[in-house]
């Protein structure tokens, strides 16, 4: 009887036979609860204490799961200086002279706030989120700072989750909330925020959230999966369709191949993904890929053709998950993986190839090893 | 188990007809069915034999075809003269080569044949055994069981069926300057194709179709790998060997039901399905790994691509005792490459041009104990000359009758996976419910000997659809029952035409003013003949009865009516009408009754009150207390709807 669209995070509700409409807002399923790996964030904590420097700024890594609700933290990576040597986040002290200086001088002002360099944090988001496996993503930004700074830097942080997660959202379209975490030095604590990732981000985006320490890395499983694929494309005449460069063609096809995966279906331990349950087996789980038998298809008919595109391999792939989680979680982070692999390695050979040569058009013999 | 020796042999004869002709055609030739999975010398069914070519060719590839894998041509049964053996002899050896041509040229065949011949002259049956191709001799065979089994109950006790659909697209390539490589190119690429079936990093999922209540087997899967393919072809005749047994091994019983509920009897419609799905395994080891590459290979001049959609869709019958994987590979891989081998044969000759729209189903015609696959090429719809002909074929071929569509796209089996959940079920916006008169209590005058409708009807009465019509709609009622069952039997596939459609037609064809759309007036027999010749193209019969006590008198032509036609009658007598559905009478006694369908009804649709309320029941002509149903001081009219000879 009713409609139900969705609409970034507006659902609207229309009754099929009227014209009316109401709109619904539903509050987005954010996490609510999130636990930190004890070992490594007390780690972090005790060095961030010890070096006593003011602020810093880093990358959250962990996982996000919008089914059972709850977030996982895995670790913290400090953010480096940037080429020019300078940190990524620096406290600025903005002098009230209207109020008095305060006694302790160890002691940072009320009035002060934190500068952030989000376009580098960014870039060392997205350097990061490449390298890390299936499961394991860049779920927000840290900041070690004081209090006040921290309540007065509200603007700042949200342009910084943003760069972030606009930095990232290549590899992982569906990101819709962050966390921010800030480390609190005096008094010494933890405070967690979840944002909601919108194409503006305000404090209203911010919502607080449980946060507790507890043992997130040995519970995890780990699925492997070996993935070996061999396509054959044609490339068409010249004049049929618009030229197109080699790179060009490779990133289409890998959008082909992102679909497909997507529909393909799994096997774990040799038993088909049934039910969809929680894997309460111990031990590395392996995970098989089933397509249909011969049904991918990257040619259109009555075409005329030069040449053909031979793009094939194999790739090993991996994902984590929290044992509560259900395994289709573990099927599509084996899939992103696999997916983001053929990506970035592409990524940083066309990086690699553009400085080198001149773009190559099709026709041209090069082969591409990656 | 050795077989018995043919001084002992006996010939089972499950099929309910076995002589197809009745003209006796001296020479006719049918082909008789059995199975490698059955007892020796047992009679599944029977085909005539269309094609009378020395080298059958055209009879075995359209045998190739029809008939599915687990099942094959045993013998052969022609209509000769008095010297029997002589007679089975020709029939003997035309298997022999009909089978030849089947297995294209498989290893030498020297299976026993039963040969059979019926005497022109008396009709008598004579079944002999050929040990081998090379005696001349036939063994006369001393004992021949017919068993009456209507709905195939040893078949689907015993054994289950096994459905593989896969679409397949298959690109080839060919120079664009010399087009007359595309066949070369395309055989390969089909060969291609092929070769990949019986690949290690192939899967086959086996599951069950039929997800009914209740706990389902997990699907099982098997790995190409697994299968030793190659290593030996085994001759799909034999059953694995006792040393091939190991001891988990899963059989095909392991996705059947283990006890059907009591009501569903055995047939082919109720049968155990296991669904066979190809996937392939890209995660399966390949000894070939490396990082991935992409390189470009020139051609050397000019190709054009075509893509060629090859719909294949396969089903197998297979002993529930038998393992799964000699199930897959000896009869569903065969039946893929055989299908694969047809599709291609019909495809061949319009490479270059429109490819023959070619779709695959299966069917369960009645009479036949087993589903038979037909490939029919829809380009132009059914209804072109060309399908027409392909379908008498078939019903020729069948043995079914030509004035009845049987084999149109709307009577294949649906074998998709859903619950098997029919008939009287609400669809949205259908309301009518089915062929009511099923449970009804019986006429009381005889024993099984009632002549009754053919067919599926819907039920429609009084103010249904929120119509009002109550007083003066029965008869245009009664004329919806009578469409519903044409459509149900797919002669038509326009929509049950409402009262206002009905009026409309009457005043189109010039019968009725155009005041009269839209109007109260009842209608009789003569109008619903004009109606049903105009929408359906269907011609009636009509009886007419100076008065209502001349209709029991008629009773066995009726009888003979509903046993010919099987079409509802319209009764149209006084200010009332009816719908017939079938009539009963005592030859002895004189007692007769009707089953009558009343679409004076005004409730809702519930079977029970329809029933106990005697909507539709049995009226005998004269109750218990002497009194009449048909009233002696009207006129009646009486509608015999004829089937249209059409398949």
């Amino acid at each position: 009887m009713f409609d139900v669209l969705k609409q970034q995070d507006v659902y609207t509700c229309r009754h099929k036979n009227s014209v009316s409409e109401c709109e619904i807002f539903l509050h987005q399923t954010m996490v609510k609860a999130v636990v930190g790996e004890e070992a490594r964030l007390t780690s972090a904590e005790d060095r961030l204490s010890r070096s006593a420097i003011p602020a810093e700024v880093g990358l959250v890594i962990g996982k996000l799961s919008s089914v059972l609700d709850r977030g996982f933290v895995f670790d913290l990576i400090p953010t480096p200086s940037n080429d020019a040597g300078e940190p990524a986040c620096s406290v600025l002290e903005t002098r009230d002279d209207k109020k008095k200086p305060s006694k302790s001088k160890s002691q940072s002002s009320e009035s002060s706030s934190l500068s952030i360099d989000s376009d580098w944090v960014a870039e060392h988001a997205r350097q990061v989120s490449r390298m890390l496996l299936g499961g394991v993503k860049v779920v927000g930004i840290y900041v070690w700072a004081s209090d006040s700074a921290f309540k007065n830097s509200t603007m700042i942080l949200c342009q910084a989750i943003k760069a972030v997660s606009d930095a990232i959202r290549h590899l992982d379209p569906a990101l819709d909330e962050a966390l921010l975490i800030h480390i609190c030095y005096s008094p010494r604590r933890w405070n967690c925020r979840t944002c909601l990732l919108n194409s503006s981000i305000t404090s209203s985006s911010l919502r607080p959230c449980d946060f507790k320490l507890g043992r997130v890395l040995s519970s995890l499983q780990r699925f492997k999966c070996n993935y070996s694929f061999n396509f054959r494309l044609p490339i068409y005449s010249k004049g049929e369709s618009s030229r197109q460069t080699f790179t060009e063609i490779l990133r289409q096809e890998l959008a082909v191949h992102e679909k497909e995966l997507k529909s393909a279906n799994a096997m774990i331990d040799g038993y088909l993904v049934h039910n969809d349950e929680p894997c309460n087996t111990e031990g590395e789980h392996e995970i098989e890929l089933l397509f249909p038998f011969m049904k991918d298809i990257r040619a259109e008919a009555t075409k005329n053709v030069t040449g053909i595109l031979h793009f094939g391999g194999s790739i090993h792939s991996y994902a984590y998950l929290n044992v509560k989680e259900p395994v289709s979680q573990a099927v599509t982070d084996i899939k992103a993986d696999i997916t983001r692999s053929l990506q970035s390695r592409l990524d940083i050979i066309c990086d690699e190839a553009e400085q080198d040569l001149n773009p190559t058009d099709v026709g041209d013999d090069e082969e591409l090893r990656y | 188990m050795a077989p018995p020796s043919c001084e002992t042999a006996t010939v089972r004869v499950l099929c309910p007809k076995l002589l197809l002709s009745s003209g006796n055609q001296p020479g006719a030739l049918q082909w008789l069915i059995g199975s490698p999975f059955f007892p020796p010398f047992t009679v599944v069914s029977t085909f005539r034999c269309i094609h009378q070519s020395p080298d059958l060719d055209q009879e075995s590839d359209d045998l190739r075809k029809l008939l599915p894998k687990g099942f094959e041509v045993i013998g052969g049964l022609i209509v000769g003269d008095s010297d029997a053996e002589k007679s089975a002899l020709e029939a003997v050896r035309a298997t022999r080569r009909l089978r030849k041509s089947i297995s294209e040229g498989g290893e030498l065949d020297d299976e026993k044949i039963v040969g059979a011949s019926v005497d022109a002259g008396t009709g008598a049956i004579h079944f002999f055994i050929s040990k081998t191709e090379k005696l001349a001799k036939l063994e006369p065979v001393a004992s021949v069981v017919y068993e009456e089994d209507k709905s195939g109950k040893y078949l689907w006790e015993n054994g289950c069926l096994l459905h593989c659909e896969l679409p397949i697209k298959l690109p080839f390539y060919f120079p664009a300057s010399s087009p007359s490589e595309s066949k070369k190119m395309f055989s390969e690429a089909v060969d291609a194709v092929i070769t990949q079936f019986k690949e290690p990093n192939v899967v086959y999922i086996a599951e069950t179709l039929k997800k009914a209540s209740g706990d389902v087997p997990k699907p099982v899967v098997l790995r190409g790998k697994d299968f030793g393919f190659g290593a030996d072809a085994s001759n799909i005749n034999r059953l694995p060997a006792a040393e091939d047994q190991v001891s988990d091994i899963i059989s095909c019983s392991h996705l059947c039901l283990n006890s059907k509920p009591a009501a569903l009897v055995n047939s082919a419609e109720n049968a155990d399905k296991i669904q066979i799905s190809l996937m392939l395994n890209r995660s399966e080891k390949s000894p070939t790994s490396g990082a991935p590459v992409a390189e470009y290979f020139p051609a050397m001049e000019e190709a054009r691509v075509i893509v060629v959609d090859l719909n294949l869709d396969v089903l197998t019958y297979a002993p529930k005792e038998l393992p799964l994987m000699h199930a897959v590979s000896n009869l569903v891989i065969p039946a893929l490459v055989d299908q694969l081998y047809s599709l291609k044969k019909i495809i061949l000759p319009h490479l270059l041009m429109e490819h023959p729209q070619l779709r695959i189903y299966h069917f369960n015609p009645p009479g036949v104990l087993h589903p038979i696959t037909t490939i029919y090429e829809l380009n132009y719809g059914e209804t072109e000359m060309k399908q027409v002909d392909v379908r008498k074929s078939l019903h020729m071929r069948l043995g079914l009758p030509l004035d009845r569509p049987l084999l149109r796209t709307a009577n294949a089996l649906d074998l998709s996976v859903n619950d098997d959940s029919r008939s009287n079920t609400k669809k949205r916006g259908s309301i009518q419910l089915k062929d009511v008169h099923i449970g009804i209590p019986s006429s009381g005058v005889s024993e099984d000997v009632a002549s009754v409708i053919q067919g599926s009807y819907e039920y429609y009465h009084y103010l249904q659809d929120s119509f009002d019509d109550s007083g003066w709609g029965c008869a245009y009622r009664s004329l919806q029952t009578i469409i519903s069952w044409f459509r149900l039997q797919h002669y038509t596939s326009i929509s049950v035409p409402s009262h206002r459609e009905i009026q409309q037609t009457l005043v189109e064809i010039g019968d009725k003013d155009p005041s009269f759309v839209g109007s109260r007036e009842w209608i009789g027999a003569i109008e619903l003949s004009f109606v049903l010749d105009k929408l359906l193209g269907v011609s009636c019969k009509i009886m007419n009865f100076r008065s209502g006590s001349e209709l029991p008198e008629k009773c066995r032509e009726l009888a003979l009516h509903f046993e010919t036609q099987g079409t509802p009658i319209m009764i149209g007598g006084g200010v009332l009408a009816y719908t017939l559905l079938g009539v009963d009478y005592d030859e002895g006694s004189g007692d007769c009754a009707f089953l009558i369908l009343d679409p004076h009804y005004t409730g809702g649709e519930d079977h029970k009150k329809i029933v106990n309320g005697g909507w539709c029941g049995w009226k005998k002509a004269i109750d218990s207390k002497g009194k009449s149903f048909f009233l002696h001081n009207k006129f009646y009219n009486l509608l015999l709807p004829q089937r249209p000879n059409m398949v």
